[in-house]
């Protein structure tokens, strides 16, 4: 059987061809928007499909506010029973903040989600617990962390968006070995895990950076040796942590970096500042808010190793560089903005 | 003259593509032809532009001098000599220096009566690097995406249109090229020593025959490709290993803009396990 | 144009299968007696499989390597817990790990790295006898051990990132898992942990021999398809009796660069190209944490890394005014 050449030709083509249709047919499409950071030339660019920034946009439209309520008027303290905070507004201003956290946390449930229904300052439901001290973690994210959240600052629905739990939270993992206890231990990475985004990174980086205080940081400062001990493992701990804040905010890393020397602040974006503070941040709302509460909270709220949904980057961002689009609920609910204790 | 002893009969006119009789000669060993003449015009040009660029810049160290593309902000126009513009020219200058290498070669091989395969091969070479600097940077909508012309500041840009996507090892085309490019390296350290280990045998016997390279490569692991399938072979390794590279920068950012990671998730949901649970 | 360019053999001849040159005494017999042709092989190079030599190196190496594969799929298997549709789903997340820091140099329970350093024993013990086959079945023909000794530069690789920079380091940790994207993951996070590993000067000389052998390759692969028509690949007869193959070849590039090699050399500039690769490779992995902490700063101590013009405002080290 005599095959000629040009055959040969066409048929690879139509394979090379049918090959590219179903690699792309995983892809998606031009044209990209790209944002350069960073001298010309350097590669530090953020790439953006948008046909996504739709999708975006309505993710992340903050509710209307109602019209404000007169500061005047006996205090919520004076005549409510139990208020251990937010008790200097007055009762109108009180009444429209109850209101807004209801459509911010429990829109379908309403006040009976936190509340008993016959006696409204009765502390019987876990929510109304948590509630208050969360409503202590946001005065106190907003009074002290503004050297991450700046004056934008956080509501409720910053993280909650209408649930009574944010749809971005994290578990303690259980890495404990699936096959038997001699064979097949993961060491918490080397599974296609969502929260590294498919990486085969370790996948629980939350515990030890946004919880504990491990250091992340893992180069050296000069160039020949002088005592860092970090290892390429504990590289690869710091890495998932980073794929998670890059995922969570919708950048890549040259959002911060300029990956020629990841551990240089010579000529580095601001935003690596913020990420900064926004690290310690997390740990402060993880370790000051969250875990104290953990006995109060159901076994049906709690993760395999019985511990509380926790915050990391992606609880407020979302999938955007800033919260809702950099949009400041706070000048519409200013007792937010402190009063912390 | 610089000719060798059986160079001479070889010496002939004709092959050429354009120009006829007029570039067909050599100067010293280097065939010259019409193509000869604009690779020597795209070089000299080029290499002026570079080394002015450089005189411009802060340094004459080799490793540290740079000519850097434009800002993303002058999308696909010329940009002002001295914030980018001198890159683009420089660009069309290496395009037409590589073109004209490309067709001189073709004339060279007319001439000796040669198959066209060293110029495709190099072709390819050249279809990767018009990809780096006009495909993509088009398809992304500005020139300045294409990488910098300096040793150590080409790095950079590799290192950061990597991060761009995350952990680009994870880029399949990627993982194919480099594959093919390990593959190549291994094939041809295999080719060369077979190839010495026959004509340089053990010490004292004889030059060995085609029939020993083929009963070497059976005995150690059954098959033996021959002496023709081996430059297919090597030929097509390393074409691959280009084409599978340009495919691999050209998709990423025009196909695809988040992490590479994350491309993998067709696999995991794949219709025949997506109803389990990810254990 | 329609030419053929003898990228594929149009026409397959096959005449009597061959049997190999003749092995003196102190060898096996071969394995195979009725070699097989394989018609679309036969499209690329020759058609005939087989027979293959099993001798007594070639069996313990096989067996000590199959052993070692298996105990790595085994670790996978165990690792979603024994279930085969999982492991597949999840093939290439899949790994054994090295164990974790804490255990220096240190045998580790067996769940904890102790299978990774089992199967490096058993695998390194199998490529150790897959090289002395290299050699002795090239000596038993009376070949030149050119083959062994490219083998060797690749096992030094080897050998540097699993034995000797761990050994180095004081950590067997420091190994590459065994894992299709795990070993990626490896691969980044040495280049982040060491301060950017394109600015190891031995990294770069690697990646240029890398480049270069691709390079190669396709010129040689090429030039010798280009004068196939004049019995261009019958290399060895080339060498020891020139003809107008080489010399058209030989001319192309003589007249293209002004320089060119002839049929022999050409392959000792490919050895060496395709050799030098691991070579280095294998200098810059072991030069890394032991000599030098952080390439980028070695590149900024000896001016080699780029200056850039600033572009942001100044940022200052939040740790530093804060204390960590």
């Amino acid at each position: 059987m005599l095959h000629s050449s040009k055959l040969w030709l066409t048929r690879g083509a139509k394979l090379a061809a049918l090959a590219s249709l179903v690699t792309l047919a995983a892809c998606e499409r031009p044209p990209m928007q790209s944002e350069q950071s960073g001298y010309r030339g350097t590669g530090m660019v953020q790439v953006v499909n948008p046909r996504t920034l739709d999708d975006r946009a309505a993710a992340n439209t903050v509710p209307m506010a109602t019209p404000m309520a007169p500061a005047a008027g006996p205090k919520a303290s004076e005549i409510y029973q139990n208020v251990q905070v937010l008790g200097d507004l007055s009762v109108g201003q009180f009444t429209r903040l109850m209101v807004a956290i209801t459509s911010w946390i429990a829109p379908q449930e309403g006040c009976n989600y936190c509340h008993n229904p016959a006696n409204l300052a009765d502390d019987s439901k876990y929510t109304k617990v948590v509630s208050r001290r969360m409503i202590e973690m946001t005065q106190n994210i907003n009074a002290n962390w503004k050297t991450h959240v700046a004056d934008t600052g956080v509501t409720c629905y910053t993280c909650h968006r209408g649930q009574a739990v944010p749809a971005e939270v994290w578990f303690k993992a259980d890495h404990e070995s699936k096959g038997a206890n001699f064979i097949g231990d993961k060491a918490g990475q080397n599974s296609p895990a969502a929260s590294v985004k498919l990486a085969s990174l370790p996948n629980d980086p939350f515990t030890p950076f946004l919880l504990g205080d491990h250091a992340i940081r893992v180069n050296g400062t000069t160039a020949l040796p002088t005592g860092n001990r970090s290892s390429i493992k504990q590289t690869e701990w710091t890495y998932g942590l980073m794929v998670h804040m890059s995922a969570s905010l919708g950048v890549n890393c040259t959002y911060c970096h300029n990956s020629r020397a990841f551990s240089s602040w010579d000529d580095v974006p601001p935003q690596r500042v913020k990420a900064w503070h926004g690290i310690r941040m997390a740990r402060d709302v993880n370790n000051e808010y969250i875990t104290p509460l953990t006995e109060v909270f159901p076994a049906n709220r709690k993760g395999v190793l019985g511990d509380l949904a926790k915050v990391n980057c992606a609880t407020c961002h979302q999938g955007v560089n800033k919260p809702l689009l950099g949009a400041s609920m706070l000048k519409d609910y200013p007792s937010l903005a402190s009063g912390a204790k | 003259m610089a000719m060798l002893s059986f160079e001479k009969k070889y010496r002939v006119r004709g092959g050429t593509l354009l120009g006829g009789d007029l570039f067909d000669f050599w100067v010293g060993p280097f065939y010259v032809g019409f193509f000869g003449v604009t690779t020597a015009f795209f070089t000299f040009l080029g290499t002026a532009l570079i080394l002015w660029g450089a005189s411009q810049g802060p340094t004459w160290n080799l490793w540290q001098i740079n000519i850097a593309p434009p800002d993303l902000s002058y999308g696909l126009a010329l940009a002002p000599l001295m914030e980018g513009g001198l890159w683009q020219l420089i660009t069309v200058c290496a395009i037409g220096a590589f073109g004209s290498w490309l067709l001189r070669e073709v004339e060279i091989c007319r001439k000796l009566g040669m198959g066209y395969h060293v110029p495709f091969a190099f072709g390819v070479a050249i279809l990767a690097y018009v990809t780096l600097v006009v495909v993509r940077p088009v398809l992304m909508g500005a020139w300045g995406h294409g990488f910098p012309y300096g040793i150590f500041s080409h790095l950079d840009w590799v290192s950061n249109v990597g991060y761009q996507y995350l952990h680009f090892h994870y880029n399949p085309a990627h993982m194919l090229a480099v594959s093919f490019f390990f593959a190549t390296v291994f094939a041809l350290s295999l080719h060369g020593s077979l190839i010495l280990s026959a004509t340089n045998p053990a010490p004292g016997t004889e030059v060995k025959t085609p029939e020993h390279e083929d009963t070497f490569f059976r005995d150690f692991i059954g098959y033996s490709i021959g002496t023709l399938g081996i430059h297919r072979l090597g030929l097509f390794l390393a074409l691959a290993a280009v084409l599978f590279s340009a495919l691999c920068i050209v998709i990423s950012g025009p196909f695809w803009s988040l992490g590479w990671p994350e491309w993998w998730s067709w696999w995991l949901n794949l219709p025949i396990w997506s109803q389990w649970p990810l254990s | 144009m329609a030419q053929y360019q003898n990228l594929f053999t149009t026409v397959q001849a096959t005449g009597p299968l061959h049997d190999g040159v003749p092995l003196g005494p102190g060898n096996s017999p071969r394995t195979g007696k009725q070699p097989w042709v394989s018609y679309w092989l036969g499209k690329l190079g020759n058609a005939q499989i087989g027979p293959i030599y099993l001798g007594g190196l070639g069996l313990a190496s096989l067996i000590l390597g199959v052993f070692a594969f298996t105990l790595i799929g085994m670790n996978m298997l165990a690792s979603v817990g024994w279930d085969p549709i999982q492991f597949v789903r999840q093939l290439f997340w899949l790994s054994l790990e090295p164990p974790p820091p804490t255990y220096g140099l240190e045998i580790p329970p067996l769940n904890q790295g102790g299978w990774h350093l089992i199967v490096g024993l058993f695998l390194t013990a199998s490529l150790a006898f897959w090289w002395a086959r290299t050699y002795r079945r090239a000596r038993a023909l009376g070949m030149g051990t050119h083959v062994a000794w490219a083998f060797a530069a690749a096992l030094w690789l080897y050998l540097c990132l699993g034995l000797f920079r761990p050994i180095l380091m004081g950590s067997w940790s420091e190994g590459v898992p065994y894992g299709i994207f795990p070993h990626l993951d490896w691969t980044a996070a040495f280049s982040l942990r060491y301060g950017n590993l394109f600015y190891n000067p031995f990294h770069a000389l690697s990646i240029v021999f890398l480049y270069g052998a691709t390079l190669l390759f396709a010129m040689h692969g090429a030039t010798i398809l280009a004068v196939t028509r004049f019995g261009g690949e019958r290399e060895i007869e080339q060498i020891i009796d020139r003809g107008t193959a080489s010399e058209r070849a030989g001319l192309f590039w003589r007249w293209t660069m002004g320089f060119n090699a002839t049929m022999e050399s050409i392959h000792r500039w490919a050895w060496w190209f395709a050799v030098l690769c691991p070579i280095t490779g294998g200098i810059g992995i072991l030069l890394t944490g032991t000599v030098v902490d952080n390439w980028y700063l070695w590149a900024i101590k000896h001016g080699v890394a780029p200056p850039y013009p600033d572009v942001f405002p100044a940022a200052v080290d939040p740790a530093l005014s804060s204390g960590g």
